[in-house]
């Protein structure tokens, strides 16, 4: 070996080095910033943050809309109802449709995505004692064997399980605002009624429909009445929200 | 034949001591070998930079449109190193332009735009055009949604210029719209026309340099005659001149290194910019950008009341660049030293902090309404927290409505309306309702969209925004 060869192959192997080390620099471009085509992002976290987290919180509570990190609720809504809310919104309401054939911007992978999505996020079945949950809609109650809802009645079992926080009347109290309003009623379907009879906000401390002491609790038929007992509240002259299973 | 004979067989063909004379050797004046004399060079060291990664860039690249985007995929992601050769190549570009500035507000200032050197100031501005215009091109290479648009706001000016603006355009694009043979009419004008026209003037540029001197360091109170300075400039030669190649080109060779070193450094830190998304008309939850030498533009064109768009697109901006084309015959004698010239350097610093303000704002571009806040945006807990269920569903219909992709909510939305979070102590529930059915100021009426309960839950809740312990308007 010449003398100084070895100086000038540890400089080429230094240069092969650097050389190398460029692929490694933080400035090369990661896989995962590579654009998407926002229409191909089938990615439930993201597609959430894009399209939910305005209205239902960025963590699935917390939001001025419904609630999703309720096992409760993951449990009493079946899939083809959140599919449906998804895809088509509903109408009436603050719920505007995603499915792109609906004037939206999400595919229907997109739509499928969230809906397994939220279930793996938080759905925990173990946690909700599925047969005793009342029926998803009134339609499936009364199918189940169930009365249809009874403002009569409705407003007897309101006055026992629900005037403590919103007045006897419904017209608001120390803990919980008005849920006769008008403006409101004409602004919430008959489903996001019973929806929030059954499940409550648990985020906003609202209890859902087992969390009281038994004397005060609802029974599955009350559920239906205390609904139809609130709605009887919307002006005549006025279409209730169309819910999304009706 | 020894060494020497080689030598001279070849120099008595080329003559390349007389060329060594007549250029790199050619005097200067020896305070001319400043700190401040040196970005001139240091740009064309780009250029040649530019030159060399552009045409490596070419081998890979395919111009057309369907292939565009995909190859510069390719290049960042599968290609070894390519994304750093991309990385270079427009740090390179964006030096450049920051350069060519700053030569060419330092050449202002130090007044070598005065007699006898009016025409390597006017082929300099005719440089300065060409670069931008090697930007504007360069960014339409980046086949991406910035690209797309970009071309789209640069195209949209041209066809405002009366008469032949609609011409200009179909020429420009090969057609009414941006199609398939658009990016390759911006290929040739990048790789071919612009750079050619460059390099011509350069050459101009140089040999001017080269016959009328560098510029002297300017002296305080001694300003240029006409009628004496060739004269004055020739003793100063005499008196005290070094050739510029060796003696005066050191600072020259190590600031343009050092240069290269910062855009090396940049190209492996901060990479590449783009492609983002694909240039796909349809998409339109985009927010295009240009890169920076147009910000300011992006943020005049935006800010502008549209009745007088046109006027200052198609008369103002010409009026000005003419204006800068002829700086040297409106000033070109008298003080040279910026001391000496309150006027120019009040100018001057107008005019950079008028367009870095307008860049500025073109980066934060809070007139454009941030279109997806509406659904991505959660409306902030102490928001929600305490409602009642007609204040709730308000705070609903603030994002359903998409009132937050122009209003902010915790600081999080658009700016392009004002911020809701006491709104209650600015207005009445009254005053709410009537500015959200007739709207005012720059607010449409939104009275036709919305039903009267979604009103009422919607004033409901923006009466519940305001801090606690302050009452609301009255």
């Amino acid at each position: 070996m010449r003398p100084g060869s070895g100086a000038t192959t540890t400089l080429l192997l230094a240069a092969a080095l650097a050389l190398a080390a460029c692929d490694w620099m933080p400035g090369r471009p990661r896989e995962q910033d590579r654009p998407r085509n926002p229409r191909e992002i089938t990615d439930f976290a993201t597609l959430y943050a894009n399209n939910c987290a305005g209205c239902h919180g960025s963590e699935g509570e917390l939001g001025p809309a419904r609630e999703f990190a309720s096992p409760l609720f993951q449990a009493f809504l079946p899939d083809p109802a959140l599919r449906n809310v998804i895809r088509e919104g509903v109408p009436g309401t603050g719920m505007p449709a995603f499915a792109k054939a609906a004037g939206g911007s999400l595919m229907d992978p997109q739509v499928e995505a969230l809906v397994s999505g939220m279930r793996r996020r938080w759905a925990r079945p173990s946690r909700v004692d599925a047969s005793v949950l009342p029926p998803y809609s009134e339609a499936d109650a009364v199918a189940a064997g169930y009365a249809l809802g009874d403002p009569g009645r409705g407003r007897e079992a309101f006055q026992r399980a629900c005037a403590g926080c919103h007045g006897a009347d419904g017209n608001g109290g120390e803990e919980g605002g008005s849920v006769v309003a008008a403006a409101f009623l004409g602004l919430v379907s008959d489903q996001m009624l019973r929806t929030v009879v059954v499940c409550g906000r648990p985020d906003l401390g609202m209890p859902d429909w087992r969390e009281p002491p038994p004397e005060l609790r609802l029974s599955v038929q009350e559920v239906s009445d205390v609904v139809s007992w609130l709605a009887s509240h919307r002006p005549p002259d006025l279409e209730p929200a169309r819910g999304a299973s009706e | 034949m020894d060494l020497r004979g080689i030598g001279e067989w070849f120099e008595s063909r080329l003559q390349l001591g007389s060329l060594y004379r007549t250029t790199a050797g050619h005097p200067i004046p020896r305070n001319s070998a400043s700190w401040w004399y040196v970005f001139g060079s240091a740009t064309l060291v780009c250029f040649v930079l530019q030159i060399v990664t552009g045409i490596c860039l070419a081998l890979v690249y395919v111009p057309s449109a369907d292939e565009a985007w995909t190859s510069l995929e390719f290049l960042n992601y599968q290609q070894s190193l390519g994304w750093f050769l991309r990385a270079v190549h427009f740090w390179g570009s964006n030096v450049m332009v920051a350069l060519m500035t700053v030569h060419m507000i330092q050449v202002f200032l130090m007044g070598a735009h005065k007699y006898p050197r009016e025409l390597t100031w006017v082929i300099g501005c005719v440089l300065f055009i060409a670069t931008i215009g090697m930007a504007f091109t360069g960014q339409v290479m980046r086949f991406d949604q910035d690209a797309y648009w970009g071309l789209g706001i640069g195209v949209a000016i041209m066809a405002r210029i009366p008469i032949v603006g609609t011409a200009l355009v179909d020429l420009i694009l090969a057609g009414p719209i941006i199609g398939a043979e658009t990016l390759s009419r911006f290929f040739t004008l990048h790789v071919f026309v612009v750079p050619g026209l460059i390099i011509a003037f350069v050459t101009v540029h140089l040999r001017l340099v080269l016959k009328r001197g560098i510029n002297e360091f300017p002296v305080r109170g001694k300003g240029v005659v006409p009628e004496e300075y060739d004269e004055e400039y020739a003793a100063l030669i005499e008196k005290e001149g070094i050739p510029f190649f060796p003696d005066g080109v050191d600072k020259d060779i190590v600031f343009s290194a050092a240069v290269i070193v910062a855009i090396l450094f940049c190209a492996a830190i901060f990479g590449p910019a783009g492609p983002n998304g694909e240039p796909d008309p349809t998409l339109i939850d985009t927010v295009p950008r240009p890169d920076f030498y147009f910000l300011s533009l992006f943020a005049v064109l935006a800010l502008l009341p549209p009745q007088i768009e046109t006027f200052v697109l198609v008369y103002v901006m010409p009026v000005a660049i003419l204006l800068l084309f002829l700086i040297p015959f409106i000033a070109g004698k008298g003080a040279k030293h910026p001391a000496d010239r309150p006027i120019a350097v009040l100018g001057v610093v107008l005019i950079c902090t008028t367009i870095s303000t307008l860049a500025w704002l073109g980066i934060s571009s809070p007139w454009s309404p941030h279109m997806d806040a509406w659904s991505g945006e959660p409306t902030p807990v102490a928001y929600v927290e305490e409602r009642s269920p007609l204040e709730l569903q308000g705070a609903v219909l603030i994002q359903a409505r998409q009132c937050r992709n122009c209003h902010a909510l915790g600081g999080r939305g658009g700016q392009r309306g004002p911020a809701l979070d006491d709104v209650a102590t600015r207005l009445t529930a009254d005053q709410l309702t009537r500015q959200i059915l007739q709207g005012g100021g720059n607010m449409p009426a939104y009275g036709k969209h919305l039903s009267p309960d979604e009103t009422t839950a919607l004033v409901a809740f923006l009466r519940t925004m305001r801090p606690i312990g302050v009452p609301g308007a009255r």
